[in-house]
């Protein structure tokens, strides 16, 4: 195995999580080595708390290590299976905690954005697929008018339904709808396109 | 929701943008087995799942990974030495799951360590019900839909019942209809036969009265008698004129039946086939109908259909040649009063 591929979160390799199901030490180090940054730096983003975050990673990987027999390939990706667990439990510890903490929220919305591809400094040990795969992204996303990616994150990243986000941004519930729907419609033909020349993360 | 709703909904499925009961109808849409807004669903849930890698990186505190590790110890060490001293080099990739679902078979629980099985399972109950507890919740959210779902199923076959009895309903009514459609036309055809029967009871009152000739004039008497008690008849009596005075009539209208009854009294024999010929003058004079007086009849009663006799100015008789004429030519015998 070769360095890069062992640290990118975007190829994690299936059997891998088929050693962790063994209970294989090295195996979930190494898949914490992986995928940490990456879970890490989403869980950040939307609990906007480093202490947050990390206490909020622990009880992820607690429960990855006891249930990632759970772990259905045919679902999609190992680090899609992450992304999924980890957003979920980080909107559920979000939607807990209630207003009280709102201005953190805030405050990692006034925060740097995803949109700042240029700012990013990729870790000098990030892969070589994961940079790749940020540049997509991100080059996706950018491409979005802010409007519509604003849309987006506040549902993905803040757990709002279409009403909250209307309601936040004082717009009419048609317009966030589209504003998601077209969005997300952009990011998929954007995606399609650079998967069909390779492999789906 | 239409089905264009349930498709337009799938993106914001993906980034969980749906309040609960879009939710719900959307998943139980997708349990229904819609191809297309299951593709789209993958899609769109690929699509959510690599945002993250739009968002700047972050490392996680370097002590994380060690505290991770140790507090996953506990755990993992009741497994592990099971794993690792066990004889048989079995942990399959599904083994994890045995711990949490003892299987019914006793093949290879024998051979495990009972007291740390137990101990084992004991642990691992309590943490993995935490754990589960989502899962189970949706577990449940999914057979609520299923019942939902199902519910729904039932409602539209009875739906589909209801329209069949409609539909049979709807036949026998269209069957009454066209029963009632041949019962009115067997009526008319009926009535039309009545008619029929009127008419020749007629000519044969008519012929019967040409023949004989004690037997019509009392016949039609006893009607004038019936007739004089009808309360909306009309009455113009007639006088004779220098050609016949002592002769005198009487015209009776029935306005049931629009005929008229002419009762004629002391009118002289018509001579070589001439007729009395009966006139009811509007603008000019129309024939209402001819009749003859024979040697020896000194009353004779006339009755024709006159739909217009109201319209009628005056009514006279005449007499004229055989078969009558179209207008009067001959003498006048008897002239209305009024």
């Amino acid at each position: 195995m070769d360095a890069p591929s062992q640290q990118a979160a975007s190829t994690i390799d299936p059997k891998l999580l088929a050693r962790v199901v063994k209970g294989d030490q090295q195996a979930f180090s190494q898949l914490y080595d992986q995928s940490s940054t990456l879970l890490y730096s989403m869980a950040l983003r939307i609990l906007g708390n480093r202490e947050e975050a990390a206490e909020l990673l622990q009880e992820v990987y607690l429960e990855v290590w006891r249930k990632v027999a759970r772990y259905d390939v045919g679902r999609g990706t190992p680090i899609a299976w992450l992304i999924t667990l980890t957003r979920s439990r980080a909107i559920d510890r979000l939607r807990a905690r209630g207003s009280r903490a709102h201005h953190q929220v805030s405050e990692s919305l006034d925060g740097p954005s995803a949109t700042q591809v240029a700012d990013r400094n990729p870790g000098p040990l990030e892969a070589h697929a994961d940079q790749e795969l940020r540049g997509l992204v991100g080059g996706a996303l950018a491409g979005l008018p802010q409007a519509q990616q604003q849309a987006i994150e506040l549902a993905y990243y803040e757990g709002l339904s279409h009403m909250e986000i209307a309601a936040r941004l004082n717009q009419p519930l048609g317009t966030v709808k589209t504003r998601i729907k077209l969005g997300m419609s952009k990011l998929r033909e954007h995606l399609r396109h650079c998967w069909e020349q390779g492999d789906r993360p | 929701m239409t089905h264009e709703e349930l498709e337009d909904a799938v993106p914001l499925y993906a980034v969980g943008a749906l309040e609960r009961v879009e939710r719900q109808a959307l998943e139980a849409h997708l349990l229904s087995g819609c191809v297309s807004c299951h593709t789209a669903l993958k899609e769109y849930q690929s699509v959510a799942a690599v945002l993250p890698f739009g968002l700047n990186t972050t490392p996680p505190p370097r002590a994380l990974k060690a505290k991770i590790m140790a507090a996953r110890t506990p755990d993992a060490l009741t497994v592990e030495p099971a794993a690792q001293h066990s004889p048989k080099p079995s942990l399959e990739p599904g083994e994890w799951m045995n711990h949490l679902f003892p299987p019914e078979s006793s093949s290879r629980a024998v051979s495990f360590r009972w007291a740390l099985g137990v101990a084992t399972i004991a642990v691992l109950a309590i943490g993995s019900y935490l754990a589960w507890n989502s899962y189970v919740r949706m577990t449940e959210d999914t057979t609520t839909l299923a019942q939902l779902h199902a519910q729904a199923d039932t409602t539209a076959s009875k739906l589909t019942a209801l329209q069949q009895q409609l539909n049979e309903r709807e036949k026998t009514l269209a069957q009454l209809r066209d029963e009632i459609q041949l019962r009115t036309s067997d009526v008319t055809e009926l009535k039309d036969q009545l008619i029929q029967r009127e008419a020749e009871l007629e000519d044969a009152k008519i012929q019967l009265a040409q023949r004989g000739g004690t037997q019509r004039a009392r016949t039609p008497q006893d009607q004038l008698a019936v007739l004089l008690r009808t309360p909306d008849v009309k009455a113009v009596s007639l006088a004779g004129t220098d050609m016949a005075k002592r002769a005198a009539g009487v015209l009776l209208y029935d306005a049931r039946t629009q005929k008229v009854w002419l009762y004629s009294v002391n009118l002289p024999e018509c001579p070589n086939g001439t007729t009395y010929q009966l006139w009811a003058i509007h603008d000019k004079p129309v024939s209402v109908g001819m009749f003859h007086m024979d040697s020896g009849e000194t009353a004779h009663l006339l009755v024709k259909q006159l739909p217009n006799f109201t319209s009628a100015k005056k009514f006279a008789v005449s007499l004229e040649p055989p078969g009558g004429r179209p207008q009067p030519t001959g003498p006048l015998y008897l002239v209305s009063q009024s």
